[in-house]
């Protein structure tokens, strides 16, 4: 079960994305952000280029935020595409294994070693969405689509996709579609739910502030791998473009106005890349339009839910209550199965 | 001596009505110049309950199997024979919205790759693979497939938490709502395999109580008239044959003998010794004779059904196996379920032992098995459904390179492998249950 006992959960959060800049490591730590509110659960995270330096570093930063593996609280693997260039590594993705804490022992320990502590993103898109109430899911696409089109040629994915999730946002920079345009058409083509397009004006309107890795970062959580990759990554650390977090805010928090967002209709992308929309009654696209007199309430957002300290899940038995529960197991009180 | 008449494969030895012996495979029944025959690809699977403790069953290292861990180590002699797997997954057995139930779930599903459906009454699961194998090549054989076991085959009540005992208590299921439920009485299997197809009737079994007759004596004159066809290779083959079944016939009359001392009124039937590992030694004997006659090709086994709380007095373990593997991370409780998990290996490593000291063409009939031995849940104290412990011993007809442990990528679906074994059984199909390609890696080329 994804979640313990009442009420409705929190909407499961999928994020694909190549992690190919700041903005998009800055996403996930976002993600995490909104699922410290409540206002998600990240379900999966999966990753478009065969490139292990990052994909370990992901991985740690899933850890850092999900605490250590337990009873009833894993950490779901790294989904990774095998097939394809690496692509580039940034500097900053090993420095976090090797900053040690306050035992002498690293802080953060790179769990992804070879292709084998990785999944197949097809795998891990259908496993953990089968776990997912109706409706009540959504994926954030923050990089080449390439993929989410490969999802769409997998068995029995699409129906899964239409029962499980309730819209799509994807970060529509333009590196983002040029860099597997087939894939990016296929999907605006073919996913079959509601999909949001946060245009490259969006991720430009708003830069994060490099200045909160010594504010916020510093005050509140200073062993942060993302922060400590953010410095690394230019010096000093400048105010990077968010598409990436625009895309996971809106996906987490639809309605809190952050962003305005265009009638219906339907996207097209070309085949230089470019996106067009045609507004049309009962079109599945949509786009975000960037409202100038949000952009403070956007800023705080970005840096309160990124820099948040991790609130680790909620377990399904908490370690008291496990006790307890394994006492009420009923195979345990069926004195009959005990016979020899 | 090469003669061009070979005799049938599917020869029986059968007498007065009542027995139906059939033969391993002999010289003889090799063509004229057919050196190249190849036996037949067998498969059967091993399922023990509750999980593992996995510290004890993966090693440390991938590649070449060198040191095995300390519940495999029973194992050792036969470690290149052996191909340990990691990273197998039933996504099918974890929750997916069901709440609890993960033993239910886990043994249910572990050879559809069918999410079951929770209920009591209304059970449904799908054609487990072992079925599908079986409905392709169960023609070619006395038996399209044995299902065994030796704990409760009562498929009704709930067994865990909603679930129905059928999904903890069976392996195999021949459609969405027919289990098949395992033997458990070494005297039931015996005379189904040995018998006409059927347990005797009472009358027919008393008949042969009263003149304490061996099943053998029904077949005396067939066996005398095949001996004279045969050369002294194959001679000693069958004597050896027919003495293994002499012996499973003895071990089932002492155990009947030796639970009527016991218990007048235990309400097992006679046939199942009280002792856990008399119990296998029995069962196992009769499967390596059914796969040595070619009687069937696939066997399901379930040595205690799922969520089993049985107490392992003979380990000096009064507690339930179940409630021992809610563990809690104390280590005097880990010990106990360590030594259940090897005693439970160690009972396996003689049927190994067994089916590698038979003799079948160039190799031996371990060389043409795919034995499968593994559980549903990996950690029981977590209810984990993935790395689930999975071993494959024998090569499956020269087809597995043996001798390694390799590790898929994490959440790889355990139908994968069962897509690859079906392709070894000569049954290719596009996809089974939740598999999303076959599992790469395992052969010789």
């Amino acid at each position: 079960m994804q979640f313990g006992r009442g009420g409705k959960p929190s909407a499961g959060a999928f994020f694909d994305t190549d992690f190919a800049t700041i903005d998009t490591y800055l996403a996930q730590a976002l993600l995490h952000g909104l699922q410290g509110k409540n206002d998600c659960r990240v379900a999966i995270v999966t990753m478009s280029r065969p490139n292990l330096a990052v994909a370990g570093f992901a991985d740690a930063v899933e850890r850092y935020y999900r605490g250590p593996a337990g009873n009833f609280a894993q950490v779901p693997p790294m989904g990774m595409r095998t097939e394809g260039a690496p692509g580039e590594t940034p500097v900053g993705v090993t420095a976090p294994f090797q900053k040690p804490g306050p035992d002498g022992k690293p802080l953060h320990v790179n769990k992804v070693r070879t292709v084998i502590d990785t999944g197949d993103p097809n795998t891990l898109f259908r496993n953990y969405l089968q776990a997912q109430n109706d409706q009540n899911a959504f994926f954030v696409l923050a990089g080449p689509a390439t993929n989410l089109a490969a999802a769409l040629a997998f068995r029995g994915m699409k129906e899964l996709i239409t029962a499980k999730i309730k819209y799509l946002v994807v970060d529509g920079s333009e590196r983002n579609i040029k860099a597997d345009v087939a894939a990016a058409k296929k999907v605006f083509a073919e996913w079959p739910t509601p999909v949001i397009l946060s245009g490259s004006e969006i991720g430009n309107s708003v830069l994060f502030p490099g200045a909160s890795l010594d504010k916020e970062f510093a005050a509140t959580t200073p062993d942060h791998p993302v922060a400590e990759l953010y410095r690394s990554w230019k010096t000093p650390a400048y105010d990077a473009p968010s598409g990436a977090m625009a895309a996971a805010l809106h996906a987490g928090r639809p309605k809190e106005g952050y962003f305005k967002v265009s009638e219906a209709g339907t996207i097209t992308v070309q085949d230089d890349g470019r996106t067009t929309f045609a507004a049309m009654a009962g079109g599945k696209h949509q786009h975000l339009i960037a409202d100038p007199a949000q952009k403070e309430k956007i800023l705080k957002a970005y840096v309160e839910l990124t820099s948040a300290k991790p609130v680790m899940p909620q377990r399904f038995r908490p370690p008291v209550a496990a006790d307890k529960a394994a006492d009420k197991d009923p195979l345990l009180d069926k004195p009959e199965a005990a016979k020899p | 001596m090469i003669t061009c008449k070979a005799l049938p494969r599917r020869t029986f030895l059968r007498g007065m009505g009542t027995a139906a012996i059939g033969l391993p495979f002999l010289e003889a029944m090799a063509p004229a110049f057919a050196a190249t025959t190849k036996p037949p690809v067998r498969m059967a699977f091993f399922y023990v309950p509750n999980g593992m403790i996995m510290d004890g069953w993966n090693p440390s290292y991938e590649g070449k199997l060198q040191d095995l861990p300390r519940t495999l180590k029973s194992l050792a002699p036969y470690k290149d024979d052996i191909l340990q797997l990691g990273n197998l997954t039933h996504n099918t057995g974890r929750a997916l919205l069901d709440g609890a139930g993960d033993h239910g779930r886990c043994c249910g599903s572990y050879l559809t790759g069918i999410q079951v459906k929770k209920s009591l009454v209304d059970i449904k699961n799908g054609v487990s693979f072992d079925q599908i194998v079986a409905n392709e090549i169960g023609k070619q054989t006395r038996f399209p497939s044995l299902e065994l076991g030796m704990e409760d085959a009562r498929q009704a009540g709930d067994c865990d938490s909603g679930y129905a005992c059928a999904y903890t208590n069976n392996l195999a299921w021949r459609s969405e709502t027919q289990p098949l439920p395992p033997i458990l009485d070494p005297r039931a299997l015996f005379e189904r395999m040995f018998g006409k197809g059927l347990p005797m009737t009472p009358e027919e079994r008393a008949r042969q109580s009263k003149y304490r007759r061996s099943i053998l004596d029904f077949v005396t004159e067939d066996t005398h008239k095949l001996e004279a066809t045969l050369g002294p290779t194959d001679k000693r083959k069958l004597d050896e044959y027919l003495s293994s079944i002499r012996e499973v016939e003895r071990q089932i009359e002492r155990a009947e003998g030796d639970n009527k001392q016991i218990d007048p009124k235990m309400d097992k039937p006679y046939g199942i010794p009280a002792d856990f590992a008399e119990h296998f030694r029995m069962m196992s004997n009769m499967m390596a004779i059914a796969f040595q006659a070619d009687q069937t090709r696939i066997i399901t086994f379930l040595m205690t059904r799922e969520g089993s709380s049985r107490p392992y007095r003979e380990l000096g373990i009064p507690d339930g196996h179940h409630p021992l593997t809610h563990h809690r991370n104390q280590a005097d409780l880990i010990e106990k379920v360590r030594q259940i998990n090897e005693y439970h290996v160690q009972q396996f490593a003689s049927f190994v032992e067994k089916m590698k000291s038979t003799k079948e063409g160039d190799g031996t009939l371990l060389d043409n098995c795919m034995l499968v031995y593994g559980a549903g849940l990996s950690d029981p104290n977590a209810h984990l459904h993935e790395d689930l412990p999975t071993i494959i011993v024998g090569k499956g007809g020269n087809y597995f390179k043996t001798g390694r442990r390799v590790i898929a990528r994490r959440e790889t679906p355990m139908c994968n492998l069962f897509l690859t074994m079906m392709d070894r059984m000569g049954v290719p199909v596009d996809n089974f249950g939740d598999s999303t390609g076959k599992l790469e890696g395992l052969n010789l080329a």
